[in-house]
């Protein structure tokens, strides 16, 4: 399969690269791993006059940890964010490791699978559902922008045209957090969920009470969205088995499933509350191991 | 844009060669370097037929531009045997009669490679795992499985 014409451009710094994209317009698409844009390309879904490779660019590279908040480039790839690490938190590694095959996980990026914005993305999911901001880069200056609130359809987000997304910012991993992620597809590699699940829990100091949940729900909207009223469910309840219930329920009273050749609608609301209920429970486990490793 | 001369490393041989701007890896060794045994499949980076080993990493090259090569090291399914003596994992798919049609064999082996190279005593599940970005429509993938796990067998004694 061929790749339409099109001219190449490697700039070397953001405020090139910004300049270049400024110039051009919509004429030219940012590209990082490639795994996504280049088969658009290729399946002549879009046909840019210019592809303006990111790798250059050493300021969306690199992961910190400033008080307590952890700061990702966006050309992590999805195998990096899988290897873990200090500052990738488990939920978000655990999203990463089942995004497509080895290879595809060796070039396919973070900030590749946010602009992207697929309903069922396995990178969106786990940020979502960790309260993440993404911060966007423009002609005239930075700005930051939650996630929720990020996603406007399939493949549709707030990011202008002439915007690069440069990192993602999260809460560091900290003891009390834990993390579940259900993926639910026909086979176990290279697959697009049919329904994907990201559950994330904070436990007040006596280990039990629910701080803080946010879960996460893929390939049931027109993108990756949160469930407020699971997330109101455990709020301030003890974690557990009936209070996953209530949430696993709220989470598919409020999923949009539609039908479509993968499965039905109604498969899917099932499904959602199967997954959910699964994630809370990982995702508790996930919680309480990582107090007891600190005390 | 015209074609730009490009440097890269391929199987341990500096080379240079004039590349289009929508050319890929994969265009670039088969057509420009006659290194044909890296197979053109899908074209889409689903099936890992045009498998190559890029800076140590396994990546779909069909995928991959042959101007982002520039400056980088790969390596090839060419790049495996030593004269005459097959790696062992190419001896073992041999042995193990895990190569029929042949065409997914060398992005198998080059996965096999990288995930030994991480893993040298691999579970089942690690190299099901491994190789999940292979297809094979021939063997049904028992004798590639057996194949990898006899190669890590051989690999972990010498």
């Amino acid at each position: 399969m061929l790749l339409p014409s099109f001219d190449y451009y490697h700039p070397q710094s953001l405020p090139e690269a910004l300049s270049l994209l400024g110039e051009m317009g919509d004429q030219a698409r940012p590209l990082a791993g490639g795994t996504d844009l280049l088969v658009n390309l290729k399946l002549k879904k879009l046909a840019p006059k210019v592809l303006l490779d990111l790798s250059g660019l050493e300021e969306l590279q690199g992961n910190g940890t400033d008080e307590g908040l952890v700061s990702l480039g966006a050309l992590n790839t999805a195998s990096r964010l899988a290897s873990g690490g200090p500052e990738v938190p488990g939920l978000l590694a655990m999203g990463a490791g089942s995004l497509g095959s080895p290879q595809v996980r060796n070039r396919a990026t973070l900030g590749g699978n946010l602009v992207t914005a697929r309903p069922a993305a396995d990178i969106c999911l786990p940020l979502l559902a960790l309260g993440a901001r993404v911060v966007l880069a423009g002609p005239s200056g930075q700005r930051q922008v939650s996630l929720d609130g990020y996603f406007k359809g399939p493949g549709y987000t707030v990011k202008e045209p002439g915007e690069i997304l440069t990192h993602v910012l999260l809460d560091a991993p900290r003891p009390g957090v834990g993390g579940g992620y259900q993926k639910l597809g026909l086979r176990q590699a290279m697959e697009i969920a049919l329904v994907n699940v990201a559950a994330h829990l904070e436990l007040e100091d006596d280990g039990k009470t629910v701080a803080l949940a946010r879960v996460a729900l893929g390939a049931v909207a027109p993108f990756p969205m949160l469930s407020p009223g699971a997330a109101q469910v455990l709020q301030g309840a003890p974690a557990g088995e009936k209070i996953f219930t209530e949430a696993a329920e709220a989470a598919a009273a409020e999923a949009r499933p539609i039908d479509d050749h993968r499965g039905s609608a109604a498969y899917r609301r099932d499904m959602v509350r199967t997954l959910t209920l699964r994630a809370l429970r990982q995702a508790l486990s996930q919680a309480q191991g990582s107090k007891e490793e600190q005390a | 844009m015209s074609k730009q001369a490009i440097t890269l490393t391929v199987n341990g041989v500096a080379r240079q060669a004039l590349v289009e701007p929508n050319q890929t890896l994969t265009s670039l060794l088969r057509d420009e370097l006659g290194l044909t045994g890296t197979k053109h499949g899908c074209g889409v980076g689903d099936c890992g037929c045009c498998t190559v080993i890029l800076d140590n990493e396994t990546v779909n090259s069909c995928l991959v531009l042959a101007m982002q090569a520039q400056g980088r090291e790969v390596l090839t399914i060419e790049g495996l045997a030593k004269g005459a003596e097959l790696h062992p994992l190419q001896q073992a798919f041999v042995d193990a009669g895990a190569i029929q049609c042949g065409f997914c064999t060398p992005g198998m082996i080059l996965s096999a490679k990288a995930l030994l190279e991480r893993t040298p005593r691999p579970s089942r599940e690690e190299i099901t795992k491994g190789l999940s970005g292979n297809l094979c429509r021939c063997t049904g993938y028992e004798k590639i499985v057996e194949a990898v796990q006899d190669a890590a067998d051989k690999m972990s004694e010498a």
